[in-house]
């Protein structure tokens, strides 16, 4: 069974006369711990792809099957979530962000801190439980915002352009950070991105998405080996990966 | 030469304004009908000490009973305007412009609804006071990072986790600054509502010795008022350090998000 199965959604916001079509018949499975990137122009309509994966907002039609069951609401125990700006809250520790859905539940303190912490060592950010958000780096509050996502250990991660604000050399540790993560966690990731080169070095697969009305145009499978390494980059094969996702990008529609 | 720090500065400053206040009259360049020196405003307060402890008695109560109905109106007011958008829509703009009027023109109304007594000073400086706090209040629940909300509802809070946990303490910021604005606007409300009419309080004081040219307790009485503010705005900032360890930084790292507070109209002009 698929992690992730979306079958034929498409989405119109309301509006001036009958509406604006924002996501046209899409349909994608993803099977269980494969690392999938959603590329595409601005505006194509890839996070409000993402938002309704994680059931945050409703499409107007077509289904979205997560472990075989339809996400109609946020169900963190199934899909976590990293938003691209830092989401933490700025008034609670990077101890308590992490615990903050498990309180959510409920879920007894001791065994709240337990698991909290687990995920902080999981993201290499041991020892800093005690600061706040403004006291960490933009990678460093990232760290915290994935430990968050997987403190519930869903199957499935939903990344939302993560690393789009940091600067490039901290976007490329990040991205090889991730990588170790899920190597470990062996998490279902969702990611979304502008970057091509992200997209190439992180991915199993690529989704690349028409201008708005956003589409599928193409999938491309990345067949370099794990694990990845940057050296990879400089490879041909990578960069025809690359060029093949630019030219779908470019393409006038 | 190292420059001296600002607290020094404004340390020094207090000194020679003080020094001034002493030198001054006794010069003879100033009457003291104008301004009666330091030391002889000091003797007058502690001549007449159990007046002005009577005084700042039912100044204090009154002023602690405003500030009560001032916050809490202020804030429950301020939490529905912000947080139900028909509400906000209907309500802001026209607390918004009541917030310009002078209110002090109803005073004497008031006295004639509440009598000269501390009821018409707590009605009128706890309405003088709910403005701040209730538009701040509702600004800071406007204006909080929708990102938070987003990522509370992804991790599955419902709607009153959400306000627990998301909406109060991202607001706290703006309704702290609201509590110190509208806390001092009280304090001004109750002075000037009992300088106007009334039969007691350190505002009587002022305006009673005014009338009989008596400058050295006018000015023991305004002496008191000064402290009574000083020692408002001193505790209001501790509490709002207590409270912020995030936010100041926050500020400095996130212009425009939740950390910082939007501006809250300056106090209007009694």
């Amino acid at each position: 069974m698929s992690a992730i199965e979306v079958d034929r959604l498409s989405h119109v916001y309301s509006g001036a006369e009958g509406g604006v079509p924002a996501l046209q018949d899409i349909s994608l499975s993803v099977e269980p711990g494969k690392f999938v990137v959603i590329v595409g122009p601005s505006g194509c309509g890839k996070t409000s792809l993402l938002m309704m994966l994680a059931g945050l907002r409703h499409q107007s039609s077509g289904t979205i099957l997560c472990d075989g069951r339809p996400i109609t609401a946020p169900d963190p125990s199934r899909v976590g979530v990293v938003f691209q700006e830092a989401s933490l809250f700025p008034w609670l520790t990077s101890l308590d962000n992490t615990e903050f859905p498990l309180a959510l539940r409920g879920t007894p303190r001791a065994e709240r801190r337990r698991r909290a912490e687990e995920m902080l060592n999981l993201v290499g950010l041991k020892g800093f439980g005690a600061r706040y958000p403004h006291e960490l780096s933009g990678g460093m509050k990232q760290r915290v915002s994935i430990a968050r996502g997987l403190v519930q250990d869903p199957p499935v991660l939903l990344m939302d352009e993560p690393f789009a604000a940091l600067d490039e050399q901290t976007r490329m540790t990040m991205g090889h950070e991730l990588l170790r993560i899920w190597s470990k966690t062996r998490k279902t990731v969702v990611f979304i991105t502008h970057s091509l080169t992200e997209a190439v070095y992180l991915a199993d697969e690529v989704l690349v998405m028409s201008p708005r009305p956003g589409r599928i145009i193409d999938r491309i499978t990345i067949d370099l080996p794990r694990p990845r390494t940057y050296e990879m980059m400089a490879t041909d094969t990578f960069g025809k990966l690359r060029e093949r996702i630019w030219q779908q990008i470019r393409k006038p529609e | 030469m190292r420059l001296p720090s600002p607290a020094t500065v404004r340390w020094g400053l207090l000194v020679l304004l003080l020094v001034l206040w002493e030198g001054l009259p006794q010069t003879g360049l100033v009457p003291e009908l104008f301004l009666p020196s330091l030391s002889k405003t000091l003797v007058a307060l502690w001549a007449q000490r159990e007046e002005y402890f009577d005084a700042l008695l039912v100044t204090l109560s009154e002023v602690g009973i405003a500030m009560l109905i001032a916050c809490g109106a202020g804030i429950l007011t301020g939490a529905l305007v912000g947080g139900i958008v028909t509400l906000r829509k209907l309500m802001l703009p026209v607390f918004s412009s009541l917030y310009a009027v002078p209110i002090v023109i109803l005073y004497p109304i008031f006295t004639a609804w509440f009598g000269i007594g501390s009821e018409s000073k707590i009605a009128f400086a706890g309405i003088y006071g709910f403005f701040p706090v209730m538009l701040s209040t509702a600004a800071g629940i406007r204006t909080i990072d929708p990102q938070y909300i987003l990522a509370a509802r992804s991790m599955g809070a419902t709607l009153p986790q959400q306000i627990a946990r998301v909406i109060i303490p991202a607001s706290i910021p703006t309704v702290l600054t609201g509590l110190r604005l509208g806390g001092a606007l009280t304090i001004i409300g109750v002075v000037v509502s009992e300088m106007l009419t009334s039969s007691a309080g350190i505002g009587y004081l002022v305006s009673r010795y005014r009338t009989i040219l008596d400058s050295a307790h006018v000015f023991a009485a305004i002496l008191m008022i000064l402290l009574l503010s000083i020692l408002f705005d001193l505790l209001a900032r501790a509490v709002e350090r207590r409270t912020l360890v995030w936010q100041t930084a926050g500020r400095q790292s996130r212009p425009g998000a939740a950390g910082s507070s939007p501006a809250v109209p300056a106090p209007a002009p009694v």
